[in-house]
């Protein structure tokens, strides 16, 4: 059914046309935004740094990746209303407040445990930092010129941003960024794969390709950067170029593998500000009331769109008795399928239902 | 031997071990995510389970917008996976029996995965282990079926998935007392 609304859609629109699909013009725009940005960046190609050549490849196969998963994700019906809806809701005084909470802190990864919020905090900032760095080198939005007086010339997109001390605390910050990066994400996962391997409640559900793998890689990755920076210091340079290869491999290998498992939900748990905000929002507007106890127990929006989505789907709740399912709150559902084995209306006997809670 | 749960809920005596046994299970972080309803609160004390159906069109996996819920390949419809749940509650609303609990300080669903960590491996889920009435079983389809012949219900009062469930399910329920008048030694 959402197919044909979106060929309608597209019908309207030219620009749409131009395009085999939503896939190739994500992929066009992006491509060419980097294009665009490298050209302006790196004043006209001037300072091109081919050595990182393989990281340019990687990332183009990492947006092709990303593009692939993540249209057929958003095409889904409950995905498509909260994308919708939630861009929608952007502008809500509390997006900040919630951005920050579920996207840089992880206030709820802390409530399932310090050790696993510790763990995760160095590993995510690890990984972003290390983005944030290696990134923009790549593609040439950032780079250094050294000056004959001992100073370097930090550029960024095409313009000098500041001038540090080659031994200043700056200078050394830009150059071991990789490095703090690397040891975050060695530390992050090394406490992973300790919580993964002793912990009998992680140890219940996980798999080797979904769990560890990534964990693997992102090691992998960590130890070839940090022993590049061994060789370099230590070493004088010995068989860097075959390690920076390897190192290259890794990055390369990971980025395709990325949208795919269970590093997928970096991209894409921005959507959970989006959920709240959906939450917020709706239930100042009106809340659903339970059909036999009367207590609100969701927004009416939520309720319609969870209607909606799960018709798509072709399931239906109606009951005999006239209603939907839907219009009952969570405990008298679960009572009215108590009354539809037994045969009495448990959930019309006004008395709260026995604690479920094992631990009383 | 692929095997079921199967539940013959007049058994059931409210000793609550299924609800206790839930939690022991691992990644279950001590949390269990089964009831136990009393059916006429005021008036007696039967009491009944109420599991999760495992339907095999799950509606709360359908309703999720992040693809957390996932669908094993034994059948059973298991618990949010802990990185891709956004909180959005859809699954708790979406279940037409109101399985799936939600934490809000974690932000994040949690319900019945029927034990995987045993049932992938044929061991039977930590409530049917323990349940000391029979209510709850883990059983082959061929025992199922013996089941279905010893009360003689060819009556169509055999409540097992369809028609007298919203949805086909992997776990068989049946009320063979109840709905028969019979009382039924087991
Ligand atoms: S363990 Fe069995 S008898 Fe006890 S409450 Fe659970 S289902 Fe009922
Ligand atoms: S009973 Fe509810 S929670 Fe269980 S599989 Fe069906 S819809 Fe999902
Ligand atoms: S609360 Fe989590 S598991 Fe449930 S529908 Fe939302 S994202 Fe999916």
């Amino acid at each position: 059914m959402h197919t044909n609304t979106s060929m309608n859609k597209k019908t309207g629109r030219s620009i749409d046309n131009a395009f085999a699909s939503k896939f190739a013009k994500s992929m066009f725009l992006s491509v060419s935004a980097i294009v665009i940005l490298s050209f302006i960046a790196t004043r006209m190609f001037t300072h091109v740094d081919l050595n990182l050549y393989g990281y340019m490849v990687g990332t183009i196969v990492f947006i092709g990746g990303f593009f692939y998963r993540f249209i057929a994700w958003g095409e889904r019906p409950p995905t498509k209303i909260f994308i919708k809806k939630g861009l929608k809701l952007l502008k809500r005084k509390s997006t900040p407040k919630t951005a920050v909470n579920h996207l840089a802190i992880y206030d709820f990864i802390k409530n399932r445990g310090l050790y696993r919020w510790v763990q995760h905090i160095l590993i995510g900032w690890g990984c972003v930092l290390a983005c944030l760095v290696t990134f923009p080198l790549v593609f040439g939005w950032m780079y250094f010129t050294m000056d004959d007086n001992g100073h370097y010339t930090i550029v960024l997109m095409g313009l000098n941003l500041m001038t540090v001390k080659a031994d200043g605390i700056i200078a050394w910050l830009s150059y071991n960024a990789l490095n703090i990066a690397a040891i975050m994400v060695t530390a992050g996962v090394c406490m992973a794969l300790h919580r993964r391997l002793k912990n009998m409640q992680a140890r219940a559900e996980q798999k080797f390709i979904y769990d560890f793998l990534p964990l693997y890689l992102l090691l992998f990755i960590s130890i070839t950067g940090l022993l590049l920076t061994v060789q370099n210091v230590f070493l004088h340079g010995w068989m860097q170029p075959q390690m920076s290869l390897i190192h290259q491999f890794s990055v390369i290998v990971t980025l395709i593998y990325l949208p795919f498992g269970k590093l997928a939900h970096i991209p894409f748990r921005p959507v959970s500000v989006f959920a709240r905000n959906y939450r917020e929002h709706y239930a100042e507007q009106e809340e659903k009331k339970c059909k036999v106890c009367g207590d609100h127990f969701v927004s009416v929006e939520q309720s319609n769109d969870v209607i909606q989505v799960l018709g798509v789907n072709a399931i239906e709740f109606n009951m005999e008795d006239g209603f939907n399912l839907a219009e009952l709150c969570l405990p008298c559902r679960r009572k009215y399928r108590i009354s539809r084995f037994s045969g009495f209306a448990t959930h019309q006997v006004k008395v709260k239902g026995a604690n479920q809670n094992a631990k009383g | 031997m692929k095997k079921r749960l199967y539940l013959e809920l007049e058994n059931c005596i409210g000793c609550r071990s299924c609800l206790a046994a839930c939690t022991q299970c691992g990644g279950h972080e001590e949390r269990n995510r089964n009831y136990v309803y009393d059916v006429n609160p005021l008036v007696n004390r039967q009491t009944m389970p109420l599991m999760c159906l495992h339907c095999v069109n799950p509606a709360c996996a359908r309703s999720c917008p992040a693809q957390a819920i996932q669908i094993h390949e034994t059948g059973a419809v298991l618990s949010a996976l802990v990185e891709k749940c956004i909180g959005c509650q859809n699954c708790t609303i979406a279940c037409p029996y109101g399985i799936p609990k939600f934490d809000t300080e974690q932000n994040l669903m949690y319900k019945c995965d029927l034990c995987i960590d045993r049932t992938k491996d044929g061991i039977p889920p930590m409530c049917a282990s323990v349940c000391p009435s029979n209510t709850l079983q883990w059983l082959t389809d061929e025992e199922i079926e013996a089941k279905q012949k010893q009360f003689n219900l060819d009556n169509g009062k055999w409540v097992t998935s369809m028609p007298y469930l919203e949805g086909e399910t992997n776990v068989r329920v049946n009320l063979p007392g109840i709905l028969q008048g019979v009382t039924k030694l087991f």
